[in-house]
C-alpha cells in the first residue's frame, strides 16, 4: 500500500469516527433538552389550567354572588335561580362547563348530564376505582382545590383525563366544580416532542451528507493524488528506459571500439607475422606450406566478420567523423540498396554534438530510412542538418505514400519512432511528425544548450592538456 | 621483386596505436631493402612533433586512435610539413574516411587487410608524389565518385576559427598552435570564404550562432 493511500484510509476513518461522536453527542442532547423542555412545559401549561379554572371558577361565584339574598324564606327560589345560571355558564365550546353538588353527592347542577340532577352521586368510582364526587367535596371543603379524574368530555363523549376545581358555596353547603380535559395538554406537549424529534432527524442527516461528502473528497483527492503518483512513477520509468537506452548504447560504442581497435588490430598483426613468415620463407626460397595459405585465408574471413559486427553495434565514422558524415554514410547504403533518390543538406561546421546526441540523431535517421525503405514506397528522400536561431535542426523528408499519424498501429510509425520522440524529448529535443498521402516530414529540434562549446571542450582542451 | 637499387632509402615513420600492428607491419616492411622505419608513435597530437624531428619521407598513419584521430593528425602534418606524404592505414572502409582523409592531405589510402606487398607499393608511389589506394578502396571511389567537401571547414579551420572568435589574435593563434602567422592567416582567409563572410565581427557570429563557442566568452 502506498503512503498516500495508507493517509486517505486514515483520514476516512478519522470523519466517520468524528461523524459517530457528533451524532452521539448532538442526540443525546437534544434528548435530555427536550425531556427537560418537556417536563417544564407540562408543569407550565397545567399551572396556567389551574389559574384559568380558579378564574372561571371566581367569575362564576362573583356572578352569583349578588343573588344571595337577605331573606333566608326566598333561599330554595333563588337557589333555583343560580343554578339556572351556573347550568348555562359554559366556555371553551361543549367542554367548560360548571357543576353542583350538595355536601351530600347530590347533584344539583349538571349542564352535559342532566339525568344526573336530583340524584346522589356519593359513591361514584372512575375506572380508577376514585371516589370521584367525595374527593371534590373534601376538596372543596378544604377551601378549594385540583383533582385530576377520568371523566367522559362531552365533545367526544369518551371517557377523558379531566383536571377539577371544586370549591364551597358556604351559604347553601353546595360544592360548585368546574374542570378541562388534559388531552389539549398532551396533544400540546407530543406536538413540542414530535418537533424535536424532526430537529433531531435532520441533524442526523446534516451528519451524514457532511460526513458522506467529507468522505467523497477525500476519495477524490485520494484519486488526484493517486493519479499525480502514477505519472509520476510512469515518468520515472520512462526515464530510467531512457537511461537504459543510453548505457546500451554507450556498451554498443564501447565495445564495437574494442572489437574495431582492439581484436581486429590483433588479428592484422597476426596477419602480418603470418606474412612476415611467408616473406622468409620466399627470402630461403623454400615452399610455401598449404596450412599458411589457409591460415591466412580464414584470418581474412575472421578480420571481416569482426568489422561487420563492429560496424552494426556502432558506426565508428560517427565517432571519428562527426555526425553529418555518417548521416552521408548511411544515404549513400540506402540509395544504393533501394535506388531512392537521396540528398544530404549538412551544416559547415564538424564535430559540434556530444556523443549522445550525435547518436540518437543518428539512430533516428537509421530508423526513418528503415521504415521508408519497408512502407514509404518514395522516390526520393531529402535530409537536412541545419543550425537556426539556437536550435540543430534534422528535418527527413520523403514524397511516400505517407501514414496515419493518429492510428499508428501500422509497423510503419511502429515502436521504433515512439522510441526515438521520448529519446530526443530525454535529451531535451522536440520530435515532430508530420504525414500526408504527398509524404512524410520528420523534424528533430535540439537547443543550442546541449552542445554549445563542445567542440572546444573536446578538441582544443584535449590537445592543450597535452603539451 | 625486392629492390635492390641504389637509391637513397625511403624513410618511413608509423602512427598506429597498436604496438602489435606496429610490430607486424615493421617486420614485414624490413623486408624490402629500399624503405626504412625511421621511427613509430602511438597517437595523432605526438605525431606532429616526431615527424617534425625525424621529416620522414611517408608517415603511415593510422586512422582511429585515442587522443587525436589519424585524419586531423594528417590535416596539421601536411599543413607544416608539406615534404611529408601521408598513407592512411586504417580498418576503417567506408568512403566517407577516404573522402576525409584526401580532404586532410592524404596522399593514399590503404587498408589494414591488404598485404604488406601492397602496403609497400603504396608507400613508393607516394614517396614518389604520386597517389595509392587499395584496390577495394579504388573500386569504392568508383562506384561513389567523390565530391570534394570544401565547402564545410575542417577540423583545423574549426579550431583556429573558434580561437579566433574567442578573442585571439592571429598572432597569439600561431603561437598557441605552433605554427607561423601566415599559416593563421591563409586559414582565416580560407575560413571567410568558406563561410562568405567578411569581416571578424561576423565571424564571431557565426561561431556563436552555430554552438560553438558560448555567447559571452
Amino acid at each position: 500500500m502506498t503512503l498516500p493511500l495508507r493517509l486517505l484510509y486514515i483520514a476516512i476513518f478519522q470523519v466517520i469516527l468524528t461523524s459517530i461522536i457528533t451524532y452521539y453527542l448532538v442526540s443525546n442532547e437534544y434528548r435530555e433538552l427536550s425531556v427537560k423542555t418537556v417536563k417544564e412545559l407540562e408543569i407550565f401549561l397545567i399551572k396556567q389550567k389551574e389559574q384559568e379554572l380558579k378564574n372561571y371558577t371566581s367569575i362564576a361565584l362573583t356572578s352569583v354572588e349578588h343573588m344571595y339574598p337577605i331573606d333566608k324564606n326566598n333561599d330554595d327560589k333563588v337557589k333555583g335561580v343560580v343554578a339556572d345560571i351556573v347550568e348555562n355558564m359554559l366556555y371553551n365550546g361543549d367542554d367548560g362547563y360548571f357543576f353542583i353538588y350538595d355536601t351530600n353527592g347530590n347533584s344539583v347542577v349538571h349542564p352535559k348530564q342532566p339525568n344526573r340532577v336530583g340524584q346522589s352521586w356519593w359513591d361514584l368510582r372512575d375506572d380508577n376505582g376514585e371516589m370521584i364526587i367525595q374527593v371534590l367535596i373534601k376538596n372543596a371543603q378544604k377551601g378549594g382545590d385540583f383533582y385530576r379524574y377520568n371523566w367522559s368530555k362531552p365533545s367526544e363523549g369518551q371517557p377523558s383525563e379531566k383536571m377539577g376545581y371544586s370549591t364551597m358555596i358556604e351559604r347553601w353547603d353546595w360544592m360548585i366544580g368546574t374542570g378541562v380535559y388534559l388531552d389539549d395538554v398532551y396533544k400540546q406537549l407530543n406536538e413540542t416532542k414530535n418537533e424535536i424529534s424532526r430537529h433531531i432527524n435532520r441533524t442526523k442527516k446534516i451528519i451524514l451528507v457532511v460526513a458522506l461528502s467529507s468522505i467523497f473528497f477525500i476519495f477524490l483527492f485520494g484519486i488526484a493524488v493517486n493519479l499525480s503518483h502514477k505519472k509520476r512513477a510512469e515518468e520515472k520509468i520512462n526515464e530510467l528506459g531512457q537511461r537504459v537506452i543510453d548505457v546500451q548504447e554507450e556498451e554498443n560504442r564501447h565495445i564495437s571500439r574494442e572489437l574495431h581497435d582492439g581484436i581486429i588490430q590483433i588479428l592484422v598483426s597476426i596477419k602480418y607475422s603470418l606474412e612476415a613468415t611467408r616473406l622468409t620463407l620466399l627470402k630461403n626460397k623454400q615452399e610455401k606450406p598449404e596450412p599458411l595459405t589457409h591460415a591466412e585465408k580464414n584470418l581474412a574471413f575472421a578480420i571481416q566478420e569482426v568489422r561487420r559486427i563492429s560496424h552494426h553495434m556502432h558506426p565508428q565514422v560517427l565517432d571519428e567523423l562527426g555526425l553529418s558524415v555518417a548521416i552521408e554514410s548511411i544515404a549513400q547504403d540506402f540509395s544504393k540498396r533501394t535506388g531512392v533518390a537521396i540528398q544530404v543538406f549538412k551544416p559547415t561546421l564538424r564535430k559540434l554534438l556530444p556523443d549522445f546526441i550525435n547518436t540518437t540523431l543518428f539512430r533516428v535517421v537509421q530508423e526513418t530510412l528503415t521504415n521508408i525503405q519497408k512502407h514509404a514506397e518514395a522516390k526520393s528522400v531529402i535530409i537536412s542538418l541545419s543550425i537556426q536561431d539556437d536550435w540543430l535542426i534534422l528535418t527527413i523528408k520523403d514524397d511516400g505514400k505517407g501514414f496515419d499519424i493518429e492510428n499508428n498501429n501500422t509497423s510503419y510509425e511502429g515502436i521504433g519512432l515512439r522510441n526515438l520522440a521520448e529519446r530526443v524529448q530525454y535529451h531535451k529535443g522536440e520530435f515532430d511528425i508530420k504525414s500526408s498521402k504527398k509524404g512524410t516530414l520528420i523534424t528533430v529540434k535540439i537547443p543550442m544548450a546541449s552542445f554549445v562549446n563542445h567542440f572546444n571542450a573536446a578538441t582544443i582542451r584535449t590537445k592543450d592538456d597535452d603539451r | 621483386m625486392i629492390d635492390n637499387n641504389n637509391k637513397s632509402k625511403i624513410s618511413v615513420m608509423l602512427v598506429d596505436d597498436h604496438p602489435m600492428v606496429q610490430g607486424g607491419l615493421t617486420a614485414c616492411l624490413a623486408f624490402y631493402d629500399d624503405i626504412e622505419i625511421v621511427g613509430a608513435t602511438d597517437d595523432g597530437a605526438e605525431a606532429l612533433s616526431k615527424a617534425k624531428e625525424l621529416k620522414p619521407d611517408v608517415i603511415i598513419m593510422d586512422v582511429s586512435m585515442p587522443k587525436m584521430n589519424g585524419i586531423d593528425a594528417t590535416e596539421i602534418i601536411s599543413e607544416q610539413l608539406p615534404e611529408t606524404r601521408v598513407l592512411i592505414f586504417s580498418m576503417h572502409d567506408r568512403p566517407e574516411f577516404v573522402r576525409s582523409a584526401i580532404d586532410a592531405g592524404a596522399s593514399g589510402y590503404v587498408l589494414k587487410d591488404t598485404s604488406s606487398e601492397e602496403v609497400y607499393f603504396a608507400i613508393k608511389a607516394v614517396a614518389k608524389g604520386n597517389t595509392h589506394f587499395s584496390s577495394s578502396i579504388s573500386k569504392m571511389l568508383i562506384e561513389n565518385p567523390m565530391q570534394a567537401d570544401n565547402e564545410r571547414l575542417t577540423t583545423r579551420e574549426q579550431v583556429i576559427l573558434s580561437h579566433v572568435a574567442s578573442g585571439l589574435s592571429s598572432k597569439e593563434v600561431a603561437r598557441k598552435l605552433d605554427i607561423s602567422f601566415r599559416t593563421v592567416d591563409a586559414h582565416r582567409r580560407n575560413i571567410k570564404t568558406k563561410l562568405k563572410v567578411e569581416t571578424l565581427a561576423e565571424l564571431v557570429r557565426y561561431a556563436v550562432n552555430h554552438g560553438l563557442i558560448e555567447k559571452n566568452k
